[in-house]
């Protein structure tokens, strides 16, 4: 059966995708991610064996390679980058209460950046210092990015260290163009 | 630029920030004369001195209050509203509908 | 053949090996790889750059760094460009600009002659009278007094912006900025170091700091080693700091590039701007700064043609002779305005190099050459008392004059954080106090100016900036400088004035003093009438004298007169790198792609672009009338992702919903939708939408695509303060939509597979269900706004384009069309359905829109409802109603106003043609007493034709709604 699944990022040339540099940005919109809200959102958590204590604006790695963000005391997002979404909602129970399924995966578009210049590149875009003094693996930054509101999380993905960026998905296209930029002096060969 | 300190996102580019006016209790609708509601819906106090304002962190919708001196335009501190509002608010009068 | 230059150490910027050529005022020019534009040109002895703003008097370089407006010359890509900033090495062709004719030749040289019918303040008292004349003479006097062109064919430069982050952003790599850095990297701190130019040291790269300079050499190679390989600086040379902002914030130039530089604290060593003796003819090309004469032979190894002058107001001037001295050129003689140096050893060094001095006196007037425009003499005149010079002239020829009356800080960022300016007698000097938190400052914008001193200045700075870290560090050395670098009045009035006080703009001593006898006293007055330091240079040479100059006419303490505000940027700034790159964030749906393969005509809405209808524009009437065409009579598609979505969820959500919404939503079914309208606290509907109930304690409601936001965020708001037991959502993005309208609409649904029985019993006007469609779950309502039997259909956003397509197949049969924005705002229109924020304004309560239905007056309370309540209570002033014309009348607009005996009463708020209905049909605000169906008003369209519309009764299409019901 073929997928209805269609990822928000249409302005991708093939060329895009395999261009050769320090910098690298894939598309991970079609990967799985979820998440719940709610004032027993911890709760839940705790009730599904995961780690329940994260602090605001922090990512951690699950045993599974699952990854666990935390937005605030009471929202987290539950993000697989390895595994394809399926095409139906998440599976939460709808009405449990105090724990609300957020919509992130159709919300949010789902990029993530390699690189070791990565930092610098982004602050041609965005006004938080993510160097890694600053900004060190599993911390996350809810900011702008060229104007655009953008969740910036710092983790290890496939043993090296990238920023996940989430993008209000009627965005994607505008947000890679402008990252595609910013990165091409990083990108040509000298 | 200034920075502004978010009680969830900490210090951030003012920016990132979108100003909420004064926070000013809401006089009860039903029993406040027409002069007490216009002078809350359309008048701030304007006096030199600290100001308790709402604020919002944009990328997160996050709301809090700002404690801000208007001549100095120092923010002197930054709090989630909880510590203001901790208590649910009804409004009970007259409840008949449709 | 290249020029000669002066041999090592002199010309520490150029590549002697590599050669470089360029046009300027079609001339080829000859410099070496290192040189600006200014060196080069004076390398060949041209000292004429460009043309002064009034009087078009002819003018050089004074500072050699860019620090003046004497330089400004044209570029094929851009005016108003410094020479000392271009390089020589990357340019084409440059001329002159400000000129008629030729730079040597300049018939607007005339207006110099007629200089004395030109007083200050002589524009606004001459050209405004009598009232009109200003629009004649603006023309002519915009003509002569124009800089450089701009070229709109100039393909436009490819800038951008960065942020930098740092510790400690130290602005200036002088003795005291290096100093400074390397006390503060040191330290542990992460420092970013900043200069104008392309050498690090600043003045220790051309000025010796004593006789002997013994040890300059060593110091500067040494402190600019340490800083280069030090991993805990950052170094930027090349770059202007232009502007300090709150918490350290600080916008660097360098090439196409801003940095946005935030720093946790900071050290400006930004130096100090050497300031010129003001005396008549003291703006001929030939007259420089000894700094300038300094850079021009240290950094380019240009020994400009001699005999040269020496005016000197402290004894740095001195050095700069005995420099000068020693790289060959001639020295006339040097001009001490004091009785004696400080130094007393200086005389003898003079006399030892044949040089000689004349004490106690000044240049009093200096003389062109047969050219006009390059200095050729100078009188001296012994002085007699300040500002008065004796009777024995002595006539000196020279080519060439340097002087230096003492120096002023570089006080422009340290104002920018609120830093104030007092004036020392003792010293004839200005100092900075009441720095802003986290600002040191070092070396001579500190007033320090022996060499010792200013580099423990610059280690006690870099010692503050750790402690301001909270950074471990040692005690502050003692500094201590005696030294005056300042004469307390090089100030020499001249019967027949051109003493020049302001070069950017032309303004001599009686300017000054005019302004303050016709009574602006306040330097910020006399800034504005009489123009001083307004020009590029903003003030750097102009300031001291003028608050000197006001003080004296005004009989008060130079502190007391100050200096103007001084506000960024610090150089001028080109607008293109301030705009950096374009970022316009546009959103797209997930059907954008599709939209463009049909050929939509895509327009802007709000943060959006949709398609405004498909096809060409030059048929838009017919491609929107075909669009509606298969909406009134078979089926027609439209995106409305752009919708906003919100989601309530919780014990609390149908509580929440009744405070925000004016309607009530307590008992609201589960399964049905309402119309949700939303007013603000002033009582004026802000936005509207439709609330869906899914479950008892879940509500879906859209909002308008503009207002979405806003009603979010005050949703947030609210329940931060009622702490109500909900969750709210914004799934704006998470949901798009299509909306599937028209009498076939049904039947593509079911074509398309749908799990949810369609017929109008079981899924009446107004209901909503979730299920599936063509195998994507949907949430499913029955909206009437187009006022055709139709669904909306909201579905997860990655699987949209899919449905798009599913449904475009299954409409196949049924001839489904895409319609577009602009046919659907036609096809409400017919149904009279008013859009918030086109049909209403920031006036417009329930009353006078005709939502007085959709107000419940009933309940306890919603957000606007004592506002509401005084509003209604309250004679309407005006009524939105419909109103119809005939096809052949002229068809108002959008804004066209409503008269009403002459007066205005209103505006049209939305106008069309309707092919269905065969007229224009429209809504406008009238008159309440105009407002019943047997009225007409009076409409003014363009061009003040008035036509008269009579008022329709709404809708104008199908006024039983049968249709959307079906």
């Amino acid at each position: 059966m073929t997928s209805n699944l269609v990822s928000p990022l249409r302005c991708l040339t093939s060329n895009d995708d395999d261009r050769s540099g320090s910098l690298k940005l894939r598309d991970l919109s079609l990967a799985t991610r979820s998440g719940v809200r709610g004032v027993h959102a911890s709760q839940w958590l705790k009730s599904e064996s995961l780690p329940h204590e994260l602090q605001p604006n922090t990512i951690e790695a699950l045993p599974d390679h699952r990854l666990l963000m935390a937005l605030s005391t009471r929202e987290f997002w539950l993000l697989d980058p390895d595994n394809p979404s399926g095409d139906t909602e998440p599976t939460f129970e709808r009405t449990k209460p105090g724990v609300w399924p957020l919509y992130n995966q159709n919300s949010h578009a789902w990029l993530v950046l390699s690189g070791e210049p990565r930092a610098d590149m982004l602050a041609k875009l965005c006004g938080v210092d993510l160097r890694s003094k600053a900004f060190p693996l599993g911390t996350v930054a809810q900011t702008q990015m060229a104007l655009v509101s953008t969740i910036i999380a710092h983790h290890l993905w496939r043993g090296e260290p990238v920023f996940s960026l989430f993008i209000d998905q009627s965005l994607t296209d505008f947000a890679w163009e402008a990252l595609q930029d910013a990165m091409a002096e990083f990108n040509t060969t000298r | 630029m200034k920075i502004m300190q978010c009680p969830l996102n900490g210090p951030r580019n003012i920016s990132e920030f979108v100003y909420g006016g004064q926070v000013e209790p809401m006089p009860d609708p039903q029993q406040c004369s027409d002069k007490d509601w216009a002078s809350y819906v359309f008048y701030d106090n304007n006096a030199i001195g600290i100001v308790r304002e709402w604020w919002q962190h944009a990328p997160s919708s996050y709301w809090f209050i700002a404690e801000r001196h208007n001549a100095s335009d120092d923010i002197l501190r930054t709090y989630d509203p909880g510590e203001l509002f901790s208590e649910r608010v009804d409004f009970t009068t007259g409840e008949n509908e449709p | 053949m290249s020029p000669s230059r002066l041999e090592h150490p002199f010309g520490q910027l150029i590549d002697r090996d590599t050669p470089v050529t360029f046009e300027f005022e079609g001339e080829t020019v000859q410099g070496y790889a290192g040189d600006n534009v200014a060196s080069a040109l004076i390398g060949e002895g041209r000292w004429l750059m460009s043309r002064s703003f009034k009087y078009h008097r002819p003018r050089g370089p004074l500072s050699l760094a860019g620090h003046d407006a004497n330089t400004l010359i044209q570029t094929p890509t851009a005016a108003n460009r410094l020479a000392e900033d271009l390089m020589a090495k990357d340019q084409g062709t440059l001329s002159g600009q400000n000129y008629l004719g030729s730079l040597k030749f300049d018939y607007y040289s005339l207006l110099d002659r007629l200089g004395r019918f030109l007083p200050v303040g002589f524009y606004y008292r001459a050209f405004f009278k009598p009232r009109g004349m200003w629009r004649f003479w603006e023309n002519v006097i915009r003509n002569a007094a124009g800089l450089g062109v701009a070229n709109l064919e100039a393909t436009p430069r490819y800038t951008d912006k960065q942020y930098l982050f740092c510790d400690v952003a130290v602005i200036g790599a002088g003795p005291a900025g290096l100093n400074a850095a390397l006390t503060a990297a040191t330290g542990g701190a992460e420092v970013l170091l900043v200069d104008e130019q392309e050498l690090l040291g600043g003045a220790l790269t051309y000025h010796r700091f004593t006789l002997e300079d013994d040890s300059r050499a060593q110091t500067l190679k040494a402190l600019s080693n340490a800083v280069a390989n030090h991993d805990k600086i950052r170094v930027l040379t090349g770059a202007t700091c232009n502007a300090w902002f709150s918490d350290h914030y600080l916008p660097v130039f360098q090439g196409d590039r801003l940095y946005k530089v935030r720093a946790k604290t900071c050290v400006l060593a930004t130096g100090s701007s050497e300031q010129p003796v003001v005396f008549r003819n003291n703006d001929l090309p030939g007259i420089v700064l000894c700094s300038g004469l300094e850079r021009l032979m240290m950094h380019h190894g240009v020994c400009p043609e001699g005999p040269a002058v020496i005016l000197a107001g402290n004894d740095d001037a001195y050095l700069t002779a005995i420099t000068a001295a020693e790289a060959g050129l001639s020295i006339a003689g040097v001009v001490d305005l004091r009785s004696e140096p400080d130094d007393l050893a200086l005389p003898a060094a003079l006399s030892e190099l044949g040089i000689t001095l004349y004490q106690s006196a000044t240049v009093y007037e200096a003389h062109s050459d047969k050219s006009g425009a390059q200095l050729g003499a100078v009188t001296i005149y012994p002085i007699e008392s300040e500002g008065k010079v004796g009777v024995t002239p002595t006539h000196l020829e020279c080519r060439l004059l340097a002087m230096s009356a003492g120096f002023m800080p570089a006080y422009q960022l340290a104002c920018h954080g609120g830093a104030k300016l007092a004036y020392h007698d003792d010293k004839s000097e200005f100092t900075l106090t009441e720095l802003p938190e986290g600002m040191h400052l070092a070396g001579s914008v500190n007033s320090t100016h022996d060499l010792k001193a200013v580099c423990a200045d610059g280690r006690n700075a870099g010692r503050g900036a750790l402690r301001a870290l909270a950074l471990e560090t040692d005690n502050d050395e003692t500094v201590q400088c005696e030294r005056h670098v300042n004469h307390p009045w090089p100030i020499f009035k001249h019967p027949k004035g051109r003493e020049f006080v302001d070069f950017d703009e032309d303004l001599q001593i009686k300017d000054i003093i005019n302004s303050a006898r016709l009574g602006y006293r306040d330097i910020q007055l006399v800034k504005r009438y009489s123009t001083v330091g307004m020009g590029p240079s903003q003030g750097r040479h102009s300031a001291l004298t003028t608050a000197r100059l006001i003080a004296d006419a005004t009989e008060r303490t130079v502190t007391e007169t100050g200096v103007t505000t001084a506000r960024p940027p610090v150089k001028p700034e080109s607008l293109g790198v301030l705009a950096g790159r374009r970022f316009h964030p546009i959103k797209k749906t997930p059907m954008d792609q599709r939209h463009l393969a049909l050929g939509a005509h895509m327009i802007p809405a709000g943060s959006w672009r949709r398609p405004a209808f498909y096809g060409a524009l030059d048929h838009r009437a017919a491609n929107i009338a075909a669009e509606a065409h298969a909406v009134r009579n078979g089926v027609g598609m439209i995106d409305v992702s752009t919708l906003g979505g919100i989601e309530l969820r919780g014990p609390d959500a149908a509580e929440f919903m009744n405070r925000i919404y004016t309607y009530g939503f307590l008992k609201q079914p589960v399964g049905k939708t309402r119309y949700a309208a939303l007013a603000n606290e002033q009582g004026v509907i802000i936005d509207d939408g439709v609330a869906a109930r899914l479950a008892e304690d879940h509500f879906y409601v859209t909002a308008t695509t503009t207002g979405v936001d806003r009603v979010y965020s005050e949703m947030l708001r609210w329940n931060a303060q009622w702490r109500l037991d909900l969750d709210i959502a914004q799934v704006t993005s998470a949901y798009s939509a299509v909306n599937v309208a028209g009498p076939f609409s049904r039947d593509v649904l079911e074509q398309a597979g749908c799990n949810i029985e369609l017929s109008s019993e079981s899924f009446p006007y107004l209901a909503c269900r979730e299920g599936m469609v063509a195998g994507i779950p949907a949430r499913l309502m029955r909206v009437g706004f187009v006022g055709e039997l139709g669904f909306e259909l909201h579905v997860p956003s990655l699987m949209a384009q899919t449905l798009w397509d599913k449904l475009m197949v299954a409409g196949e049969p049924f001839n489904i069309k895409p319609f577009g924005v602009e046919t659907q705002r036609l096809l409400r229109l017919e149904k009279g359905h008013i859009i918030i924020g086109q049909d209403t304004d920031g006036m417009s309560h329930p009353g006078e829109v005709g939502l007085a239905w959709a107000i419940n007056r009933k309940k306890a309370f919603f957000v606007g409802r004592r506002s509401v309540d005084i509003l209604m209570s309250q004679p309407l002033k005006r009524q939105l109603v419909g109103f119809t014309l005939s096809p052949s009348a002229p068809k108002p607009e959008e804004g066209h106003l409503v008269l009403r005996d002459g007066d205005i009463v209103g505006t049209v708020t939305s106008c069309e043609y309707s092919p269905t209905l065969a007229k224009v049909i429209g809504l406008a605000y009238v008159h309440p007493d105009d407002a019943q169906p047997d009225s007409e008003v009076t409409i003014r369209t363009a061009d003040g034709v008035c036509v008269q519309a009579p008022i329709a009764t709404l809708p104008f299409y199908d006024p039983g709604n049968a249709r959307q019901q079906l």
